[in-house]
């Protein structure tokens, strides 16, 4: 064995010979940025070697470093075999840094339903007289306390193998935890004494970037403790596809670990603040999209990622939380969310539910938007769905200056129309780092507002302004001077950012006009437009109505949903009833496969447009900018 | 059989005038009004449309020209005016159309000398003039504004603009009071785009004429025929942004492999034969100005037009 030790926090971890430091560190908890997934694709696994013996081809991967860099002892973990003993210095920007999470969803008052539920009783021991069998004694005195009917109840072998001890030790009081599950009731749990006060559930956000838990009291109907942290999966790949890559090329275990210990530390710091025990957890609901799905239940999610992408399962799923490693009560269950394809999972299903969509007669309009964004319209009657690539620009990536909402993202941005000085706002106040997707939203459609860009996004490069300038032919727009910048850089967007960025907001776009052409309806029958996600939390909504990036409807019909997954898993772990229903409304929507739509293409061209190439979709749009020009003259 | 042709179109094709005459304060001896359709053009038993304009297309460096033409046309082509003449008087084109190819000489500078080509022709020859200008960002300004300024008054049609680069030409157009070629890649959305573009700095719609692009016959020019069809039903259906006449220069054609590799003895018929194949087709889609570059394929089409006019009286249908 080898011991590597982890600067500058001193994490100590004991690694065979030829494990890579980026494994090694995995297993040392540190969070590394990995956007390729450890393959030596994307160079961001930069760590230094102050000591001892490793294996790094710094030929091969030399392209990622300047020579001093490499002088320093520079190389990419994923890619380094560790030989001896080492001392890995890992800088800040290799470690994945503090997120704006979103955690709070909409609030809702929730119809409170638990199917867990735990009866306090207290037995008469048997005698010669009446001998019964200690199950029957047990069933008969739950159905007593208001339980389910003693024939209905059906008790695993686990349970049964402790009842003899439990209810002599206890001198025959004790508490039993009854389950409603699919074939009916399951007795999950005897404890000595009354612990009927200590039944909690688990309500779990599943994401590929995040993992959220809130933990619910469900004898009071009370939230009584939130945590989240991120996927640990990330370490083995920013994005889906990087994961089941990685999946296929080192087997799917170590991705089905990190998934469950995410939910785990989530859990468990959660039952910390609220000063509860694991134990006493016997439910655990997760709403996550379709592969983290498949992937927190050891399914090989590998045929989901090739044409014709099916999924291996999409109904709800219930299974013991044990057999997939949660830290709950040994004999919890898990409840999985179900899915309509590979594309819209369990977690958009958390959203409709979350939104209410599926219960009204009105037409609702749900979008989520991420690197890859899904759409769903429709009411009770009827729903469509689809979902695409919206391409990393509104997440920051293929930006110049793009970033993630991290600290120091511009996230707010106005442009005075007469001097073109912006106005902005950073995440935590501190000197601007870069642009955040709403920060980007708020740019397109101030940059449009003062006449700066054309409707192709294209910079007017006759206007006489210091900030609008060329470099090396290619215009961009100065956000910020370098001095007035934490980076000592002028914070610029280009022409190219732009167009990334309506390349972006077009095959959003171009699917909610999809799905409505599908539906056979106009924008005017729609009467609320949902943005779940944490993207939709900080964005705004008359920009992102501005710049086209959704269907125009009054202002005030356009709701956040905000973590609309972890809200519809809250619902559903409090409601027996709702998950019933889960099933059907994910039967219900029907999947529209862009790819397969030759309008598609042809929507997403006059989509590329700001607003839009019809700018009758666009009515009161179209009246702001025409007033915007007017004044510029 | 007879067709119900009553497709119930409201919108009418905007119309532009290409031309000045004396009366209009220019020197042209005839001025066109192209477009003003109201259905498509050569259908029985519908309003007839007006014949499509024939433009001949002529440049000021023939070392970027097909050989086909400069074998054709010989020494003339080494006299951007004598050419222009032949166009007018021998030719008998409707249109001439003006290829600035001089400056695509690499470090082209000699802006002075594109005025002196623009007012030499507008001398040589009385008709109407399509000017095709730089196509380099960094001296398009320069060459528009110099072609506009010589050829104030005369209303001419200045190509070409993109959605990339229109700032420059709109600029001249606007102030020398000239229409544009507005060229978009097969495409109606980005048809209309561009037209909103221009709009949007102030062109005005009856000073835009749509350039679909147009693909050689064999070489894509379904596509440029399909977007055509779309373009122009979307304007009969009353989109005003698309509502404009089309000009159609199927250029590729010379140079295609079958007529490039052609016979020597028969290349002319072939490049004809291709390019009448190519403008017949883009005149049934809508084209109000059909562009060539082969002298005889003028009159092969004018025969054709003449030929598939139509008379607006429901009397002539059997």
């Amino acid at each position: 064995m080898r011991t590597v030790t982890f600067l500058p926090s001193y994490r100590k971890i004991e690694v065979v010979r030829g494990t890579t430091i980026l494994d090694a560190a995995q297993r040392a908890g540190l969070n590394m940025n990995v956007v390729c997934g450890g393959q030596g694709k994307c160079g961001k696994c930069v760590v230094y070697i102050q000591s001892g013996k490793t294996e790094f081809d710094a030929q091969k991967y030399g392209r990622f470093f300047t020579a001093e860099e490499l002088s320093k002892g520079a190389c990419l973990a994923c890619e380094t075999l560790v030989q001896g003993d080492l001392q890995v210095m890992v800088p800040e920007s290799t470690l994945i840094q503090e997120q704006k999470i979103l955690i709070e969803g909409e609030d809702n008052p929730i119809d409170f339903r638990p199917s867990v539920k735990k009866y306090f009783v207290e037995l008469h021991p048997p005698t010669l007289g009446d001998p019964s069998p200690d199950l029957s004694r047990l069933l008969w005195g739950i159905q007593k306390s208001g339980g389910p009917e003693a024939e209905k109840m059906y008790v695993p072998l686990e349970v049964l193998r402790e009842i003899p001890s439990i209810l002599r030790h206890s001198d025959w009081k004790v508490t039993a935890t009854i389950g409603l599950v699919p074939g009916g009731y399951r007795c999950i749990d005897l404890q000595e004494n009354d612990t009927s006060g200590r039944v909690y559930g688990a309500a779990v956000d599943l994401g590929s970037t995040t993992v959220v838990v809130y933990l619910w009291d469900l004898v009071s109907g009370k939230v009584v403790g939130v945590a989240s942290n991120y996927n640990k999966q990330i370490s083995c790949g920013e994005d889906i596809l990087a994961r089941v890559n990685y999946a296929r090329k080192n087997g799917l275990t170590r991705l089905q670990t990190l998934a469950t210990e995410s939910i785990n530390s989530a859990i468990t710091s959660a039952c910390n603040t609220a000063g509860i025990d694991r134990d006493d957890i016997y439910e655990v609901v997760v709403a996550g999209n379709t592969v983290m799905t498949h992937m927190l239940l050891g399914i090989d999610p590998a045929y989901m990622i090739a044409e014709p992408y099916v999924p291996v399962v999409r109904r709800a799923l219930s299974v013991a939380a044990s057999r997939i490693g949660i830290a709950c009560n040994p004999n919890g269950g898990l409840f999985a969310f179900p899915a309509v394809s590979d594309f819209i999972g369990g977690d958009i299903i958390a959203d409709i539910l979350a939104c209410g969509m599926a219960e009204r007669d009105e037409i609702s309009l749900l979008i989520d938007i991420g690197t890859n964004f899904e759409v769903v319209l429709g009411n009770k009657e009827w729903m469509f769905s689809c979902a695409g690539a919206a391409g990393p620009a509104l997440e920051g990536g293929e930006v110049l200056f793009g970033m993630r909402a991290n600290p120091g993202a511009i996230e707010k941005i106005t442009i005075d129309a007469g001097t073109l000085n912006p106005k902005f706002t950073t995440i935590n106040n501190i000197k601007p780092r870069g642009i955040c997707g709403s920060g980007l939203i708020d740019l397109l459609a101030e940059l449009l507002e003062t006449c700066v860009i054309d409707r192709t996004g294209r910079i007017n490069t006759e206007i006489d302004n210091p900030r609008i300038r060329k470099i090396n032919h290619f215009p961009e727009f100065v956000i910020a001077w370098a001095k007035e910048t934490d980076i000592n850089k002028d914070i610029v967007i280009t022409e190219n950012d732009i167009k990334n960025l309506i390349m972006s907001k077009a095959s959003i776009h171009a699917a909610c006009v999809t799905l409505m052409k599908e539906a056979g309806i106009s924008r005017h029958e729609i009467s609320t437009i949902y943005f779940a996600g944490a993207f939709g939390n900080y964005l705004d909504k008359k920009n992102a109505t501005t710049i086209g990036l959704i269907p125009e409807i009054e202002i005030n019909q356009i709701h956040n949903l905000g973590n609309g997954a972890v809200v519809g898993a809250n619902i559903a772990l409090v409601n027996r009833r709702v998950r019933k229903q889960l099933d059907e409304i994910a039967h219900k929507i029907g999947y529209i496969e862009l790819n397969a739509e030759n309008a598609f293409m042809d929507e997403y061209t006059s989509s590329s447009f700001l607003p839009h190439t019809d700018l009758t979709l666009f009515p009161e749009v179209q009246k702001m900018l025409e007033t915007c020009r007017l004044r510029k003259g | 059989m007879t067709h119900d042709l009553s497709f119930g179109w409201t919108g009418t094709i905007g119309e532009v005038t290409l031309g000045a005459t004396r009366d209009d304060g220019g020197t042209r001896s005839t001025s066109y009004r192209i477009g003003g359709g109201t259905t498509l053009p050569f259908l029985k038993n519908a309003p007839a449309s007006p014949t499509p304009l024939i433009a001949f297309e002529i440049c000021d460096n023939p070392d970027f020209w097909s050989p086909i033409i400069r074998n054709y046309c010989g020494d003339l082509v080494n006299s951007t005016t004598d050419w222009a003449k032949a166009a007018t008087s021998d030719y008998q084109a409707d249109l001439v159309k003006l290829h600035l190819t001089s400056t695509k000489v690499r470090n082209f500078s000699d802006i002075a000398s594109v005025q002196k080509t623009v007012e030499a022709v507008l001398s040589a020859t009385s008709l109407p003039l399509i000017i095709e200008g730089s196509n380099e960002p960094k001296i398009d300004s320069e060459v528009f504004l110099k072609c506009g300024e010589a050829g104030e008054g005369e209303r001419l049609l200045l190509g070409t603009a993109e959605a990339g680069r229109y700032r420059s030409i709109a600029a001249a157009a606007l102030a020398y009071n000239h229409s544009i070629i507005a060229q978009s890649p097969i495409d109606i959305n980005l048809a209309k785009q561009l037209n909103i573009l221009l709009r949007e700095i102030g062109v005005q719609r009856d000073h835009i004429v749509i350039d679909p692009y147009t693909g050689s016959l064999g070489y894509g020019f379904e596509y440029s025929y399909s977007a055509m069809e779309r373009i122009r039903f979307s304007a009969l259906k009353g989109d005003t942004d698309l509502a404009m006449p089309m000009i159609c220069s199927a250029a590729d054609t010379l140079t295609i492999k079958e007529v490039r590799e052609a016979d020597p003895a028969s290349i002319d018929d072939v490049a004809v034969a291709w390019e009448f194949y190519t403008g017949v087709a883009a005149a049934v889609a809508g084209a109000e100005i059909i562009c060539v570059r082969h002298p005889k394929t003028i009159g092969l089409l004018r025969e054709a037009f003449a030929g598939m006019k139509t008379s607006s009286t429901a009397a002539e249908v059997p």
